[in-house]
C-alpha cells in the first residue's frame, strides 16, 4: 500500500541519517552571561528600566546589527518587560519602514535624503548617534595575508577596472608583495546599504578623479555577485574553511565585526595623511575626535585629517520621530536609547564597535529630552 | 483459464525476430529510464540525508522549546518562537481558507453549476493559483500592513490567500466525484438541498476534501516569500494574533545568508523540524485518503 | 407521517435552504472579490511606476533605482533563462521516471518509486534554497569552472559555458529548480501514460516492437498533449518560485550570456529589495510581480490551448 510504502521510506531515510550523524551531543544552551559592564563617564537621564514595559520593532542597519544584539540583551536584563525586536534588512528598509510606521525606530548608517523626507508620515525625525565602527575591506586570497590598498585602486578595482589581483596598481600599493594572477572578484549588497552609502561617500571624498559611480545606499555598480546585508557579503567573501568557503579571489567591503567574527582577511587602507592604516577601533577614535557633529548630530568622519585616522570610519545612527503617538513605546525607547548612550557603550568595544566620544554621547542625551512623549 | 500477460508471452515472441541494433536501442533506453529515476532519487536522499545530518545537532525536544538567541552568531539551540510562528500563522491561514473554500466549492458544484457566474468564479480561482506566492505578500502589505502592523495575523491573510484556490478546486473535484443517485435517492426520501449536501454530499466528499486540505496546509507551512513583509521578526514567542511574529521558513531564509555557523545550525535544525511538519502533513492526508476513501 | 408535518417540515427546511444557499454564495463571491481586489490593488499599485518608464519598463536593460531607471529587461531575461534550464534538465527526468513507473520498474517498486516523488514534492522551497546555497553553490563553483576550461576551445559553447565567481549562477538556480519541479511534471506524465490504451501496446508488442518502440510509436504520440500540458505547467512554477531562486543566483541585474554567471530574476529581486523600497521603486517591483503574474497566465492559458490543439489534430477530438 501506497502510504506503508511511504512511511517505509520516510523511516529509512531519517534512520540512516541518525546512525551516521557525526555529533551525538546536542549543544549545551549557552547562559549568554553578560559582564555587568557599566560606564559611568557621561550622565545619562534617570529613567528606572524596570518600569518600563512595551514592544519595540525595528529594522534597518545591519552595520550595527552586531552591536543591537548585544544591546538589546543587556537591557533587556535590566528592562525586563521590555522586548525589543531589531530584524536588519539594511537602513534603506529601515528607513522605509520608518516612513510608513511600521516600525519604532529605525537604524540607519546613511542620512535621510532631503527628497525623502515628506514621506515620514510621523513627521519629524531626530538623529541618534550610538557607535561608529570601520568599514573594512574584507577579501579572500591564498597566499596574502596582508594588503595595503589606496583609494584610487579601490575605486578602480569596485568599477572593473583593475581585475586581476597582480595588476599594476595594487602592486604599488604593496611593495615587495607576491601577488597572484586570480581574476578578482567584486561583491557588493544587493540591498540599500547605508554600509554601501559610506563606502562609497569615502570614495567620492578620497578618489574624486576616479571614482565615478556616486554616492548612496545602491549605485550602479558593474555586474558581480551581491550578498544580503553585511552578513551576506561577508558569507560571500568567505574564508576558506568548512562552511564558510566563499570564493578565492573575493573582495568586498563588509563591517569591522562581521569581518572579525567570519574570520576574513581585511586590508590597510592609505588615509588622507598618506599612512596605511589598518582597521581598528582606536584608528575610528582618532576619525571621530577630528570631527564635529551638526546641530542634529549627523556627522561625516569619512576620510578624517589625522595621522592615525582610518579613512573609513563609519558612522551609525538610530532614527526615532520626535513626536512620539503612544506612551508605553515612547518611554521604552527613550529608556533603550538612554541605555545605548551609558551604560551600553561598555558593550560596544565588545563587539567590535567604538565608543562614543563624551562630547556626542553629552549631545545625545540632552537631545532625549525633545523626544515628546503623550502623557 | 489462466489469464494471459500479454507482454512476458510477446517477449519470447520477440528474441528470435529482433536484430541486435533494436535491442541495444532498447536495453539504452530501459538503462535511460533507471537512470532517469537515479537523476531524481539520488539528489532528493542526498538532500535529506544533508538535513537530516545537519539538523540533527541541535535537534531535539529542547531545540523546539528554547528562545532563538538574540545574538545570532551565539551557538545553541532554540527556535520555539518560529515553532510557535508557524503553528499559529499556519493554522489561521487554515481556519481562514478552509471554510470559505470549501463553502465556496460547495456553491460551485451544487448550486452553480454551470452558470455564468460559477464559471467567473471558477476562472477566477484557476488565475488565483497562478499568482506568485510573494505578489500575495505585497497585497497583504499595502493593504493590511501599512494600516495595522507587522502581526501573524497579515502572515496567515496572506497564506490563506494562497491557499484558497487549492481547496477549491480540490474541494470540487471530490464533490463531483460523488455519485448522482447518492444526491438523487436523498432527495426521493424528501429532502431539500441544503439537507441533502450537508447529510450525504459532504460526509461522502469528505475524506478527500480533508486531504486536500492538508496538502494545502503542508504547502502553506513552508511558503516564506509570502511572509517576508508581513510578519517581522521575534526572539521569544507570541502566541497572539496580533505583534510582530517569526516562523520557521522565514527563519531559515533568514539565516541561510548569514556567515555564522552557530546561525546556520539553527537553520538546519529548523529545515528539519519544517519536514517532519511537512511529512506528518502529508502522510495524515495519505491515510485519511487510504482509510475512508473505500466504502 | 401525517400530510401536515410533512408539509411542515418542507416550509421550515425551505428557510434553511435558502440561508445555505446564500452562505455558500457569499462564499463563492467572496472568493471572487479577492481576486479581483488582487488584480486591482497591484495594478494600481503598480501604475505609478508605467507612468514613469513608460514602454522602457519592459525593454530598458538599466535598472538603477538611485536614478530613477526602472528596466525590467535583465530579470524578464533572468527568470526567462532559469525556467528553460530548468525545463531542460526536469523534462527528460520526469518522463523517464514516468516511463520507468508505467513501464519498467518491477510492480512491487512502483509505489516506492511514487512515494520517492511524493517525498519531494513536499520538501518546502526554503529548504532547497538553503541546500542550494550553504551546499551546492560553493561546491559546484569549482565544477562550472573545469566544464568552462574544457569548452574553452569551442566558440558558442566558451560564451555559455564560462567562468563563475561564486557558484551561485543562472544555472545552479535552474539546476535547483529542475529538483523541484520535477515531481509535478512526473506526476501529470503518469497519470497520462496511464491512459493509454492497454490494446495499443499489446497490439505493438505482438507485432514484434520492442519495448522502447512501443513506447515511441504508441506513447508518445498518444500522450503529447498531457506532456506538453505538464511542461508548462512546471514552466509556470520554475517562473513564479522566489526563494530558492533568490538566495542561489547572485543577484546581479545584467544581461549575459553565460550560464556560469550570476543573475537575477523577477520574483528574487522584488523579494531582496521590496523591504527598503518606496515610492517609484516600489511601484516598479509591485510592477514587476504584476509582469510576472501576466506571463505565468500567459503561459498557463497557451499551454491549454496547445494541449486542445494537440490533442484535436492528433486524436480527433473536436
Amino acid at each position: 500500500m501506497k502510504t506503508r510504502q511511504f512511511v517505509r521510506i520516510g523511516a529509512l531515510v531519517i534512520a540512516g541519517a541518525i546512525l551516521t550523524a557525526a555529533c551525538s551531543s546536542k549543544d549545551a544552551p549557552n547562559s549568554g552571561s553578560a559582564t555587568k559592564n557599566t560606564d559611568d563617564t557621561v550622565k545619562g537621564l534617570s529613567v528606572d528600566y524596570t518600569k518600563l514595559s512595551a514592544t519595540l520593532n525595528a529594522s534597518g542597519s545591519t552595520f550595527q546589527a552586531a552591536l543591537e544584539e548585544a544591546a538589546i540583551s543587556a537591557f533587556q536584563e535590566q528592562a525586563a518587560k521590555v522586548t525589543v525586536n531589531y530584524a536588519g534588512g539594511g537602513s534603506g528598509k529601515g528607513k522605509t519602514d520608518l516612513q510608513g510606521k511600521v516600525v519604532d525606530f529605525a537604524g540607519s548608517d546613511s542620512l535621510i535624503k532631503p527628497e525623502d523626507v515628506a514621506k515620514y508620515q510621523g513627521g519629524a525625525v531626530l538623529y541618534f548617534p550610538i557607535a561608529a565602527a570601520p568599514i573594512t575591506l574584507a577579501y579572500q586570497l591564498d597566499g596574502v595575508d596582508k594588503l595595503q590598498l589606496s583609494p584610487d585602486t579601490i575605486a578602480k578595482i569596485f568599477q572593473a577596472q583593475i581585475t586581476k589581483w597582480d595588476d599594476d596598481a595594487i602592486k604599488t600599493d604593496n611593495p615587495g608583495a607576491t601577488l597572484p594572477s586570480t581574476p578578482i572578484i567584486v561583491v557588493h549588497r544587493s540591498d540599500g546599504s547605508g554600509t554601501t552609502s559610506n563606502f562609497t561617500g569615502f570614495l567620492t571624498k578620497a578618489a574624486p578623479t576616479t571614482w565615478t559611480l556616486g554616492k548612496g545606499d545602491t549605485v550602479n555598480w558593474p555586474a558581480s555577485p551581491a550578498g544580503n546585508g553585511n552578513q551576506g557579503v561577508a558569507q560571500l567573501i568567505g574564508n576558506g574553511t568548512g562552511t564558510l568557503k566563499g570564493s578565492n579571489g573575493a573582495i568586498g567591503y563588509v563591517d569591522f565585526a562581521d569581518a572579525k567574527a567570519t574570520n576574513l582577511k581585511i586590508a590597510s587602507i592609505k588615509n588622507a595623511a598618506g599612512k596605511f592604516v589598518a582597521p581598528s577601533l582606536a584608528g575610528v577614535s582618532a576619525a571621530l575626535d577630528a570631527t564635529t557633529p551638526n546641530a542634529d548630530l549627523t556627522y561625516d568622519p569619512l576620510n578624517a585629517a589625522g595621522d592615525t585616522t582610518y579613512p573609513i570610519a563609519t558612522p551609525t545612527w538610530i532614527l526615532v520621530y520626535k513626536n512620539q503617538t503612544d506612551k508605553a513605546k515612547g518611554e521604552a525607547l527613550k529608556g533603550y536609547l538612554n541605555f545605548l548612550l551609558t551604560d551600553g557603550q561598555a558593550l560596544n568595544e565588545s563587539v567590535n564597535f567604538a565608543k562614543l566620544p563624551t562630547a556626542y554621547r553629552t549631545k545625545a542625551i540632552a537631545q532625549l529630552n525633545s523626544i515628546v512623549i503623550p502623557s | 483459464m489462466a489469464a494471459i500477460d500479454v507482454t512476458r508471452d510477446a517477449s519470447s515472441l520477440r528474441t528470435g525476430a529482433v536484430s541486435r541494433s533494436r535491442k541495444r536501442r532498447d536495453r539504452i533506453a530501459t538503462a535511460a529510464m533507471w537512470g532517469a529515476f537515479a537523476a531524481a532519487a539520488l539528489p532528493l536522499a542526498f538532500i535529506l540525508f544533508y538535513v537530516v545530518r545537519a539538523g540533527m545537532h541541535l535537534f531535539s525536544y529542547d531545540f523546539l522549546i528554547t528562545n532563538i538567541p538574540i545574538i545570532s552568531s551565539q551557538p545553541g539551540p532554540g527556535m520555539a518562537p518560529a515553532v510557535v510562528g508557524t503553528l499559529l500563522i499556519t493554522g489561521t491561514a487554515t481556519l481562514i481558507a478552509v471554510p470559505l473554500g470549501v463553502l465556496g466549492a460547495l456553491y460551485l458544484n451544487e448550486y452553480g453549476k454551470q452558470r455564468p457566474l460559477a464559471n467567473l468564479i471558477r476562472l477566477m480561482t484557476d488565475v488565483m493559483s497562478g499568482v506568485p506566492s510573494i505578489v500575495m505578500g505585497l497585497f497583504i502589505y499595502t493593504i493590511w500592513v501599512l494600516r495595522y502592523g507587522l502581526s501573524a495575523f497579515a502572515g496567515a491573510l496572506a497564506l490563506a490567500c494562497l491557499m484558497l484556490p487549492i481547496i477549491v478546486r480540490t474541494s470540487e473535484e471530490m464533490l463531483r466525484l460523488v455519485p448522482a443517485n447518492l444526491r438523487e435517492a436523498s432527495a426521493a426520501l424528501g429532502s431539500r438541498t441544503w439537507r441533502t449536501t450537508v447529510r450525504v454530499v459532504v460526509p461522502a466528499a469528505l475524506p478527500g476534501i480533508v486531504s486536500g486540505a492538508m496538502l494545502a496546509v503542508a504547502r502553506a507551512a513552508g511558503e516564506t516569500a509570502p511572509l517576508l513583509f508581513t510578519i517581522g521578526l521575534v526572539s521569544k514567542p507570541n502566541t497572539k494574533l496580533f505583534g510582530a511574529n517569526t516562523a520557521l521558513s522565514a527563519q531559515i531564509f533568514r539565516n541561510a545568508q548569514v556567515p555564522f555557523p552557530a546561525a546556520q545550525q539553527r537553520a538546519w535544525a529548523a529545515a528539519l523540524t519544517l519536514i517532519v511538519l511537512v511529512f506528518l502533513l502529508t502522510l495524515a492526508s495519505r491515510v485519511i485518503t487510504a482509510r475512508f476513501a473505500r466504502k | 407521517m401525517n400530510q401536515a408535518s410533512l408539509a411542515e417540515q418542507r416550509t421550515g427546511g425551505r428557510i434553511a435552504d435558502q440561508a445555505f444557499r446564500l452562505l455558500t454564495l457569499l462564499a463563492g463571491l467572496t472568493i471572487l472579490v479577492v481576486l479581483v481586489l488582487i488584480a486591482f490593488t497591484t495594478v494600481n499599485n503598480a501604475l505609478p511606476a508605467f507612468r514613469h518608464s513608460g514602454l522602457s519598463f519592459l525593454t530598458s536593460r538599466e535598472w538603477i533605482p538611485n536614478e530613477g531607471k526602472f528596466g525590467a529587461l535583465p530579470f524578464i531575461y533572468g527568470t526567462a533563462v532559469i525556467a528553460v534550464i530548468a525545463v531542460m534538465l526536469a523534462v527528460p527526468v520526469s518522463v523517464g521516471i514516468a516511463l520507468f513507473v508505467t513501464e519498467v520498474a518491477p510492480r512491487r517498486m512502483r509505489s516506492s518509486v511514487v512515494s520517492v516523488m511524493d517525498l519531494l514534492a513536499v520538501i518546502p522551497s526554503v529548504v532547497f534554497g538553503l541546500w542550494g546555497i550553504l551546499v551546492l553553490a560553493p561546491s559546484i563553483a569549482s565544477v562550472y569552472n573545469s566544464v568552462s576550461d574544457a569548452v574553452e576551445p569551442v566558440p558558442v559553447f566558451t560564451t555559455v559555458f564560462n567562468h563563475t565567481q561564486t557558484g551561485r549562477s543562472y544555472f545552479t538556480a535552474g539546476l535547483i529548480l529542475a529538483l523541484m519541479i520535477t515531481p509535478i511534471i512526473t506526476s501529470i506524465t503518469r497519470e497520462v501514460f496511464a491512459t493509454v490504451p492497454r490494446n495499443d501496446k499489446d497490439g505493438a508488442l505482438a507485432l514484434g516492437a520492442t519495448r522502447w518502440e512501443m513506447v515511441k510509436g504508441v506513447v508518445f504520440p498518444h500522450s503529447i498533449g498531457g506532456m506538453v500540458g505538464a511542461t508548462m505547467l512546471g514552466l509556470g512554477r520554475a517562473m513564479g518560485e522566489t526563494i530558492a531562486v533568490a538566495l542561489v543566483i547572485g543577484s546581479t541585474p545584467h544581461i549575459v550570456g553565460n550560464l556560469f554567471a550570476s543573475g537575477d530574476a523577477m520574483p528574487a529581486v522584488i523579494a531582496n529589495e521590496f523591504g527598503e523600497a518606496s515610492g517609484v521603486h516600489r511601484a516598479a517591483l509591485i510592477g514587476l510581480g504584476v509582469a510576472l503574474f501576466a506571463i505565468t497566465v500567459l503561459v498557463n492559458v497557451s499551454a491549454r490551448f496547445v494541449v486542445r490543439r494537440i490533442d484535436v489534430r492528433l486524436r480527433g477530438l473536436a
